[in-house]
């Protein structure tokens, strides 16, 4: 499971102190809703190791993460946008998930293959990240995912500004990935709609404190 | 689509006129010096003229390497250091570079690396030991090359590096990505446009360098064509010469311009902002970038420091009272107030013109747009295919056809030379700036029924007016410190600051020249950074 108690993040000033506490079991999506500004991005950038914090811990499974740099934690993200190197093929951006140098294995090829069949994408290995739409980049980018078999997902609004039906069918694909491999996803999001149809746990960000609901 | 539209149409015009008066004016200069040619005194391609093209085009392309290997250093360096003291003053000194006269650096360098400069006056104070003139030759032309456009390269890079979304990095970085891999997948692709850009600008500024060739160069197997024009020229009075060394400068200059232009993108008014990093880098990395920008700060400003240092030494009583000096400021003054007043006019024109044939809903689908957007493109980009010795010996030409008093034919020749110098410039500031507001007020000014001058006083000038006053700033500093066209119209008649100084120096009258070269610093220095300063407008540096 992961623990996240009394996490605290100083903002600016001492005044501005974010205060964060939640749980999170394997294979559940909890969502953290609030308005811009509110610190929910905040959050995951303390989870990832992107920021530190002042004090408290995360823990996942009784390992403390929280010393850990942003490369060592178990953690894979996914953002609004930028997740992936446009100038590089959708095989490439996927195999950089567990080859920096990009030299890859032919199993490695293999499983990009195969990921890239569960989502959808299979006729796309060899084009180039950015001729895909929206859409099939943060498909991508949920293949890459799947690839590194981290055990944390923190999904950064990354389905704002997707049309309707393609928002649903990700939160579909997150839901089934997060299932399959027995994933702890934190989802951020201002939008009721996401939390209502995957989220097994809602969180509100209030008065920088984080409220379950 | 927009009732006032047909308004448009009008005020397109100044610009076509201008731009085709532009190359009305490139096609006359080319037929005086093609029909000057007498086949029986024009000496043919020989392997003399082979071996400076050979020279200026290897000079050129080991300058912008350099220029651009230093620069993306220290860009890197400083965007990814926002916390070092100092930055943003130093990120405003490196971009002074732009404007720097190319005799001040020439003439920092030399006193520092020259056979009396400051090194060899070191090691024979410490070790009875002087490195004699290592500077001349190619050395010296490299080092200063690199020292004017490396400055210069890094203002663009660092932007170019600081509109890398934050995402990326954080991605980078939890994909545990090394520096190496970090520059390769992130940074590199996000500079490349930049670079090519950059790099394309360097390559023809080097291509047609003339006074730190001319300074620096130490001896004719150094030479490139522009010098070699001007000492045919000034020297040799071997003017048959100097018009083939000009043709084959101009034919060679305009396939580089037509080349580039695929790479060249606007200059931009560029503002940096700190890169916001969440994290530190690691400490090994903090050492190196921040070695790096100390080692480059140094370099940068001790040239300058020479320069103040010697010329508060000089006698400024003594050369103040130099009718030459006094005539010589006086004519720097009115030729560069008016230069980049002219500038100015000639860029608003052209950029309107051009944001007319960019904007569809204007006049951009129109059959001729592209044609006409090229055209006012390259006319803009005169100067890069037409070197100022080669338009220089081109109005020589002119003057001995046409007559006219040569004072004037002179003036004419340094107007026309500073416009052109500057309007890429000018051009690559205002027009951006233009088609935003045009593309942000279009429907409204057009639904009001908005006329031109109420247009320009409401919506454009609020919007401009920190870009007018940086173009002004640069033209006024690029014209006061040319030292090019001048090279070949300069006499005790009609002189400039850095034609002085360049006679100053050439008779070893280094204490009177440091003054002068303190003058010309100080003078372009206060311009550039005090001008803008009275242009400023909230409004526009928000936008």
């Amino acid at each position: 499971m992961l623990k996240i108690t009394d996490l605290k993040y100083r903002y600016k000033s001492i005044d501005d102190v974010y205060t964060y506490a939640l749980s999170v079991k394997p294979k559940e999506i909890v969502a953290i809703l609030g308005e811009s500004g509110s610190g929910k991005s905040t959050l995951l950038d303390l989870i990832a190791g992107f920021l530190t914090a002042s004090d408290g811990s995360i823990k996942l499974d009784e390992r403390e993460l929280t010393a850990l740099s942003a490369e060592k934690r178990p953690v894979s993200i996914l953002f609004q946008q930028h997740n992936l190197f446009e100038h590089l093929s959708v095989q490439k951006n996927i195999l950089l998930g567990v080859s920096r140098t990009l030299k890859s294995s032919q199993k490695d090829i293999l499983k990009v293959h195969k990921i890239l069949k569960e989502v959808g994408l299979e006729r796309y290995e060899h084009t180039l990240a950015s001729s895909l739409s929206g859409g099939q980049q943060q498909r991508v980018a949920l293949a890459r995912v799947l690839l590194r078999r981290e055990p944390i997902l923190l999904l950064d609004e990354p389905f704002t500004g997707l049309d309707a039906k393609t928002r649903m069918e990700m939160l579909d694909l997150v839901q089934k990935i997060t299932k399959e491999n027995n994933l702890h996803t934190i989802m951020v999001t201002h939008e009721l709609q996401d939390c209502e149809r995957i989220a097994d746990k809602i969180y509100l960000m209030k008065e920088h404190q984080l409220v379950e609901q | 689509m927009f009732s006032g539209l047909a308004r448009v149409k009008g005020s397109v015009l100044p610009g076509v006129f201008i731009a085709l008066g532009l190359l009305v004016f490139a096609f006359l200069l080319f037929f005086t010096l093609y029909t000057a040619q007498d086949s029986r005194t024009t000496p043919p391609i020989d392997s003399r003229i082979y071996g400076l093209l050979k020279f200026t085009l290897y000079q050129a392309f080991l300058s912008t390497v350099l220029s651009l290997g230093v620069g993306t250093l220290l860009a890197w360096s400083l965007a990814h250091q926002p916390g070092f003291k100092g930055r943003s003053v130093l990120v405003a000194l490196f971009s002074s570079s732009l404007v720097l006269p190319t005799l001040i650096v020439a003439f920092g360098l030399i006193g520092i690396f020259g056979r009396n400069g400051w090194i060899n006056q070191i090691g024979l104070t410490l070790f009875d030991y002087s490195f004699g003139s290592y500077l001349y030759g190619l050395f010296g032309i490299l080092l200063a090359h690199t020292y004017l456009n490396a400055s210069f390269a890094s203002r663009s890079l660092l932007h170019a590096f600081e509109s890398i979304p934050n995402e990326k990095y954080k991605l980078a970085k939890s994909l545990n990505l090394s520096t190496f891999q970090r520059f390769i997948y992130v940074e590199l692709p996000a500079l490349k446009p930049t670079l090519l850009s950059i790099g394309s600008t360097i390559f023809l500024l080097c291509f047609t360098s003339f006074a730190i060739v001319l300074i620096l160069g130490g001896s004719p197997a150094y030479n490139t064509l522009e010098v070699a024009i001007y000492e045919a020229v000034r020297l040799d009075f071997d003017i048959a010469l100097a018009l083939k060394l000009a043709l084959v400068q101009l034919a060679i200059s305009t396939v580089l311009v037509i080349f580039s232009s695929n790479f060249r993108t606007g200059l931009g008014n560029l503002k940096t902002d700190d890169t916001v990093l969440p994290w530190r880098e690691p400490k090994h990395l903090h050492y190196i970038q921040t070695t790096v920008i100390l080692l480059f700060a140094f370099f940068f400003i001790l040239p300058l420091v020479v320069i103040v240092v010697d010329g508060l030494d000089a006698d400024f009583g003594h050369f103040f009272k130099d009718p030459l000096f006094i005539r010589s400021s006086i004519t720097s003054g009115i030729v560069a107030v008016v230069s980049s007043l002219f500038t100015v006019i000639i860029a608003l024109f052209l950029s309107d013109a051009k944001r007319n044939f960019t904007l569809e809903y204007r006049l951009g689908n129109s059959m001729f747009s592209r044609f006409f957007n090229l055209l006012i493109s390259f006319s803009g980009n005169l100067y890069l295919a037409i070197p100022a010795l080669v338009m220089g010996l081109g109005f020589f030409l002119m003057s001995q056809k046409f007559e006219m008093p040569m004072n004037i034919w002179s003036v004419l020749a340094l107007l026309t030379a500073n416009v052109l110098m500057s309007l890429p410039f000018a051009l690559s500031v205002l027009g951006p700036v233009m088609q935003k507001t045009a593309q942000r007020y279009d429907k409204l000014a057009f639904s009001l029924g908005l006329t031109t001058l109420q247009r320009w006083v409401y919506c454009e000038f609020p919007y401009l007016r920190s870009s007018l006053g940086y173009v002004l700033a640069l033209s006024f500093c690029f014209s006061l410190g040319d030292l090019g066209i001048i090279a070949l119209f300069g006499s005790e008649d009609f002189s400039t600051l850095p034609w002085y100084l360049y006679q100053l120096m050439g008779s070893y009258r280094t204490d009177d020249a440091a003054g002068v070269a303190l003058i010309l610093l100080v003078i372009i220095l206060s311009v550039f950074i005090l001008l803008p300063k009275l242009f400023r407008s909230r409004l526009a540096e928000n936008n």
